[in-house]
């Protein structure tokens, strides 16, 4: 697509929250829709309008894809969420696409097809995915970083061998919304972050981050430029300047971080071929305490003021999905509400 | 605090095949288990919290010390059961229902852990009825419960309620990457802690109060 699509929103000063969570609860049935496509196209069309917003941004749903990895091994359903792998498993399955991965695809046909937005599709990150099947995903990662391999640890093959099959899966979901139509793809890799990661290892060595992340990270980005389809990148987790300038070099038409990062100083490691995106901290929007409609106001005329400064693309928007939290709906969209105005 | 014994050493670098030896060597020395968790595992883990508050070791840092620390108590837990010593301390911990992230309940139930309270660890997607149980099976005297998102926290409220509707009157301490000071004080919970290594002050401030 073209890239400058993304940079004349910049210029034009759109402010955008991924708001689909937020609309979609204010719906009696919410947790039928997401199995309904076509519903589910409704609601992503809806939160768009309401927010002005030329984007069908999707509902950010980051368990889908474990869901059908282990739905296709034969795993409960009721037992998916808390499932984890304790052995590595030697054997390739077919993953067909779940109910809800098919409503996806069939919400992004809608938006192609229906409407006048960009159809936006959505997945985890193969490192954010294989987090979920590990109950212990940080320790192999460090021992790995400390020079083990699958032979030394046990565990250490156990995450190469997840991260495999969690790559399969996600290119496989993915190629289905590109089928669908999507023409952006919003990768999500929230969990590549200094949690996982140990800064202290970090300043030796990006070795097993470049192999965990990065490499199957820039295959998707492959996959999606065979298809003409952007890469909106998103990682709201804590973050080093190393793990910034590796995501620039995705090249994606979008960056997306989180409220940790200065996104003023981060212009300093992105291209200005793209846009950064976010990062009011919107998942404080439920405390009154901690950010206020006043404060809402004061941090998005701060970033609009910075990123003007240094003159880098930038869309003013949320660090993440922006929640709807039971008992706080009304304060969380008073602040959305603030910060879409004009300042 | 003692980093320089070699058992607290080898926990505070995550030595974890180094330790086995070294807890045999403390026992052949005539050292009780009680002595070794005292003197060596709770100063360690003791300086593992401190410097992850300092930011100069990180999670992983923090799990590897615990998974070193569990080889010890794999050696010592029988031997302390054989002697008849208990904790001063227990404490329920658990991710709320609805929430399936267990990163920062394990880090504090390792730091719990560290500091000598017997911590039972319910896991994650706990409802407030198994808090409840559990709390009232094992007479707890510290509950603690975690939320990361902010679509779970009001199960904080539920589980809060829930034990005070029991008649149950733990100490209870919530923390959680959206929770606050003032949503533990909104929410009728006794504590708050923004980090794992804060959580064992915390707690013992709570316990001790």
């Amino acid at each position: 697509m073209d890239r400058q699509y993304y940079l004349n929103h910049a210029a034009g000063g759109l402010k955008m929250p991924i708001g689909t969570h937020l609309v979609l609860h204010e719906h009696a049935d919410h947790a039928s829709i997401p199995d309904d496509g076509r519903r589910l196209g409704g609601v992503i069309e809806e939160a768009a309008r309401r927010f002005r917003c030329p984007m069908a941004l999707p509902l950010m749903d980051l368990k889908l894809e474990k869901e059908a990895l282990l739905l296709a091994r034969g795993i409960a359903a009721a037992e998916i969420d808390s499932f984890h792998f304790d052995e590595t498993p030697a054997d390739d399955w077919e993953v067909p696409l779940t109910r809800k991965m098919d409503a996806v695809c069939e919400a992004i046909h809608y938006i192609a097809t229906e409407t006048d937005l960009l159809p936006v599709g959505m997945g985890i990150g193969p490192f954010s995915l294989m987090t979920k099947l590990i109950s212990d995903p940080i320790t192999p990662v460090f021992l790995a970083s400390d020079g083990a391999t699958a032979d030394d640890e046990e565990e250490v093959g156990l995450v190469e061998r997840l991260l495999e099959l969690s790559s399969k899966t996600i290119r496989l979901y993915l190629n289905a919304q590109i089928q669908a139509g999507a023409k952006a793809i919003i990768l999500c890799e929230p969990a590549a972050n200094k949690v996982y990661f140990s800064p202290n290892q970090l300043e030796e060595s990006y070795d097993v981050f470049d192999r965990y992340v990065m490499k199957l990270n820039h295959e998707i980005r492959e996959q999606l430029r065979a298809a003409d389809v952007d890469l909106i990148f998103h990682d709201c987790g804590e973050l080093t300047d190393g793990m910034v300038s590796r995501y620039a070099a995705l090249d994606p038409a979008m960056i997306s971080l989180g409220c940790s990062r200065q996104l003023w100083e981060d212009a300093a490691l992105i291209p200005k071929s793209t846009v950064l995106y976010g990062n009011l901290p919107t998942k404080q929007f439920y405390s009154d305490e901690l950010v206020s409609v006043a404060k809402v106001r004061e941090l998005s005329n701060q970033l609009l003021e910075r990123m003007r400064d240094v003159g880098h693309p930038f869309i003013l928007g949320s660090e993440c999905d922006v929640l709807s939290v039971p008992g706080y709906e009304q304060t969380i969209k008073a602040k959305v509400d603030e910060f879409l105005k004009d300042g | 605090m003692n980093d320089s014994h070699p058992l607290s050493a080898a926990i505070i670098a995550g030595k974890r095949k180094e330790v086995p030896e070294l807890v045999q060597a403390c026992i052949s020395a005539g050292e009780s288990a009680q002595f070794i968790v005292e003197n060596h595992l709770v100063p360690a883990m003791a300086i593992v919290g401190e410097k992850f508050k300092n930011n100069e070791i990180f999670v992983p840092e923090m799990l590897i010390a615990a998974r070193a620390m569990k080889e010890a108590l794999k050696i010592l837990e029988p031997m302390l059961v054989e002697a008849g010593v208990v904790a001063e301390f227990n404490a329920v911990i658990g991710t709320v229902e609805g929430d399936l992230h267990d990163i920062g309940k394990n880090l504090v139930a390792m730091m719990w852990k560290g500091a000598n309270i017997d911590v039972i660890d319910l896991g994650v997607n706990v409802p407030p009825a198994k808090f409840v149980e559990a709390i009232r099976e094992h007479n707890a005297k510290l509950v603690g419960l975690s939320a990361l998102l902010t679509t779970t926290m009001p199960a904080m409220r539920e589980t809060v309620k829930a034990i005070r509707e029991a008649g149950l009157t733990p100490k209870i301490m919530i923390g959680g990457a959206p929770i606050t000071s003032e949503y533990a004080n909104e929410i009728g919970a006794d504590g708050y802690a923004s980090d794992a290594g804060s959580a064992v002050d915390a707690a013992m401030a709570l316990l001790k109060s």
